[in-house]
């Protein structure tokens, strides 16, 4: 399965994740493509929400959580132990399920970002953060309320001030847990298209339970099952001819 | 206006005081907290051997007692100092003596002060032990709050007109003075001689040690009676426990207490 | 009118009898006192009373500057200590312990709100105040000696409200930091602390209305002075001790006087009530 990948920027090895005593992972064996979507599916409760968690070590503040196998990030395993984890959320962004902005300014939630890193100059932290509300598309609704609450964004302004947030610290890869779950259709296309134009300078990992948007989107799927990868290629082919029977099921929406 | 509504609060007391008990000759003794736990004594030693007769000892403070033996709220008014002139129409007897001791840390080099000295310490112009022969260090100052008994009659045989210095510790009773003074090493302060214990020393006034015979042969000046005062001649059945009180066994009571006897 | 609702309606009336009676038991109280120690204080003009610096009621002089000064550094000083005591520990709790360490020591802590106020008195007196008499100087008995006492005394008010202010902060604010490399130091100063700001504050301003109503641990370690304390080794009198210490020989004005001290301090109060109010309301409209 992992052949198909050709230009690996993450991969995942032997991978198993216990909930204390609960294996909820199971020996999962993935890349994730340079430049590239790759779309983890499955129904509620595969796993593929943990999963995409495991990849910046989101899950580490959860006591009693362990992981085995090795996960790589352009060679290095991120769970080493010499391993800086504060340096790993750095290098690999996440936005979430839900828009969670911090109760700050616009300005302040993408600057926050940049202090936490060290970055102290006003001119840079000002370019900085119009850059990223640029390429999350926000600047031209936003661009004369940056001292306006984030929270009297809309929910899918949010949702991209999220994204913004992520791409002002200069993430290599960004993960998406379900971001368009709380959406509208139109939010949800904004953000589609969003993703599109990122991924010719981020590599991307998204979960997603619609079927039909990682279709869109993905370059390659994987299909999670009760904590297994069932199958993993290139998003045409998982749609189109998979190779697992429980794969076909589920994209037929037979079950789930 | 205030002292009519503690009269009426004091009525009300002699009031319920009267309905709870059985008898219907009862004697109501107000005022003075700091003759209270004597007369206490007294009234329950008097009752023992009167059965008939019920004595109801109340508090207030000495202007309160007084103020209620005037108006008549009680029959016996008690008071820990002089009467003011305003108040010398009521006739006063002399049921004890309570000797001021003058009191230091155990480890005072000082021995003896003057009067004048003691004054000079509470105004605050005395405010290092080197100034009156002591060790070079700080006085610390214990004294008793506003309106307290003990406080009065301190200010009127010690300060006279002058005010005690506002740098000084205020305590509340007499227990608390004294344990201050056995912990501080720098402090002074003053409470009543039957109270001074093996913690704290208790000075010699103008030379003289504070003891009872010093005190009966007026050679202590520190010296404040305690008092009964009544509107008018006391009624016969004021006049029995009048008599129990300055009787040899009244009397043995009160020195049994650490106060002086009058006779 | 069936049985049923008779009897609601009977419940009605008799819940409204007793919320009015208790309502109105409280503003009798309230009327009493202002009625008690309002006259005093226009006989001898406010001035007089809210800046006169002698106070012996016995010559008919009642400045209360140097109690309201001393409530005033007695209860900041109990600040200074609570305040960075009581948020570390909060924080520390909520951010940083295991959730079992936490579920132990969070009912203690609540627990100390409970013990009372003359046992932390006599720790003071027995302890606190011959330590500082003989490592400092002074007497002992002074605002440093009360603040540190009150200080501990306002901690579980502090922590408690704190915890509880902390860990209504939706996890995905910190999930949203940590996913930004944020350390859990930097989250919680930049990202927690601020959302839980209105619920910091108004623990902070109800631990000062404790401490600056709290009168027998401070009658006990103050030393009661009338004097304004030139630093922190000097002996000082509260406004609540005032009203302790003397109240049980006071007659007359005096009596009044000390009627118009708590007039004052009840109106100190009053406002710190309302300044917390506000906020814990402000904080709500928030969120």
């Amino acid at each position: 399965m992992v052949n198909s990948v050709t230009n690996m920027r993450m991969e995942v090895k032997n991978l198993n994740f216990y909930y204390g005593r609960n294996l909820a992972l199971k020996n999962i064996n993935m890349g994730i493509e340079n430049n590239k979507v790759t779309a983890v599916i499955g129904p509620s409760g595969c796993g593929k929400s943990t999963f995409i968690r495991i990849l910046n070590r989101m899950n580490d503040i959860i006591i009693g959580s362990r992981v085995e196998g090795e996960i790589l990030l352009d060679g290095d395993n991120i769970y080493a132990p010499q391993v800086d984890v504060v340096d790993i959320r750095r290098k690999i962004g996440m936005v979430f399920q839900k828009s969670n902005p911090f109760p700050k300014s616009i300005f302040d939630n993408i600057a926050y970002g940049l202090k936490i890193n060290g970055i102290s100059n006003k001119t840079e932290i000002t370019d900085r953060v119009e850059m990223s509300l640029k390429n999350s598309a926000l600047w031209e609704e936003v661009r004369d309320r940056l001292d306006d609450n984030a929270f009297e964004l809309s929910g899918g302004q949010q949702q991209r001030l999220c994204i913004a947030r992520a791409l002002a610290i200069e993430p290599e890869v960004i993960l998406f847990d379900e971001p368009c779950s709380a959406l509208d259709p139109i939010s949800t296309a904004k953000i589609e298209e969003l993703i599109n134009q990122l991924k010719e300078r981020y590599t991307i990992a998204i979960v997603t339970h619609n079927m039909q948007q990682a279709a869109r989107i993905s370059d390659y799927t994987g299909f999670f099952l009760l904590g297994e990868l069932i199958e993993f290629d290139k998003t045409e082919k998982i749609f189109t001819n998979p190779s697992q029977k429980q794969t076909e099921d589920y994209i037929t929406g037979r079950f789930g | 206006m205030q002292k009519s509504k503690l009269v009426f609060f004091l009525c009300l007391l002699t009031v319920i005081g009267c309905a709870r008990d059985k008898a219907g000759t009862g004697i109501t003794v107000a005022g003075s907290t700091s003759v209270q736990p004597f007369a206490d004594k007294w009234a329950e030693v008097y009752m023992d051997e009167h059965p008939d007769q019920v004595v109801n000892i109340q508090g207030g403070g000495s202007s309160a007692g007084i103020q209620a033996a005037k108006s008549g709220a009680c029959n016996i008014g008690t008071s820990s100092r002089e009467l003011k002139p305003d108040e010398k129409d009521l006739t006063e007897i002399v049921v004890a003596r309570d000797g001021l001791a003058i009191i230091v840390h155990t480890s005072n080099r000082i021995d003896n002060l003057t009067i004048e000295q003691v004054k000079g310490i509470f105004t605050g112009k005395i405010r290092n032990w080197r100034e009156i022969g002591g060790n070079d260090k700080l006085i610390t100052v214990v004294t008793r709050e506003e309106g307290s008994g003990t406080r009065g009659a301190f200010q009127e045989l010690v300060m006279k007109k002058d005010r005690v210095a506002k740098s000084a510790i205020v305590q509340d009773s007499n227990g608390t003075v004294r344990e201050i003074v056995a912990g501080d090493p720098n402090a002074i302060g003053y409470i009543s001689l039957g109270l001074v214990n093996n913690k704290v020393r208790a000075l010699k006034l103008n030379g003289v040690p504070a003891t009872d015979e010093n005190i009966i042969s007026k050679k202590y000046k520190l010296v404040r009676p305690f008092l009964f005062v009544t509107k008018g001649e006391p009624t016969p059945v004021c006049r029995e426990f009048i008599d129990f009180v300055q009787s040899a066994e009244g009397q043995k009571l009160v020195s049994e207490e650490g106060l002086i006897p009058v006779k | 009118m069936t049985r049923l609702e008779r009897n609601e309606r009977l419940i009605k009336i008799a819940l409204f009898v007793i919320a009015c009676s208790a309502v109105s038991i409280l503003a009798v109280i309230t009327i009493f006192i202002f009625s008690e120690g309002t006259p005093i204080m226009f006989k001898y003009g406010l001035r007089s009373f809210l800046l006169g610096l002698d106070w012996y009621p016995s010559e008919q002089s009642f400045g209360l500057l140097p109690m309201i000064i001393g409530s005033v550094m007695v209860t900041f000083g109990s600040l200074l200590v609570g305040v960075p005591f009581g948020l570390a520990c909060a924080i520390f709790l909520t951010e940083f312990s295991s959730r079992r360490l936490r579920h132990i020591l969070k009912p203690i802590i609540e627990l100390l709100a409970g013990i009372p106020s003359v046992v932390y008195g006599f720790i003071g007196v027995v302890i606190l105040v011959p330590f500082i008499r003989e490592t400092l100087g002074g007497p002992g008995l002074s605002v440093l000696a009360a603040s540190i006492i009150l200080g501990i005394m306002i901690l579980p008010t502090i922590i408690s409200i704190s915890i509880d202010s902390l860990q209504a902060v939706p996890r995905s604010y910190r999930e949203g930091s940590i996913a930004l490399g944020a350390t859990k130091w930097q989250t919680t100063k930049m990202v927690i602390l601020p959302a839980a700001k209105s619920g910091i504050i108004a623990s902070i301003i109800l631990g000062m209305g404790r401490a600056i109503g709290e009168t027998m641990a401070v009658i006990m370690i103050a030393g009661n002075a009338i004097n304004i304390p030139r630093s922190v080794l000097d002996p000082v009198r509260t406004l609540t001790s005032n009203i302790a210490l003397e109240m049980g020989y006071a007659s007359g004005e005096h009596r009044q006087a000390l009627f118009a001290t708590g007039v004052i301090l009840f109106i100190i109060i009053m406002i710190l009530n309302t300044i917390a109010n506000a906020t814990s309301v402000k904080g709500k409209a928030a969120k």
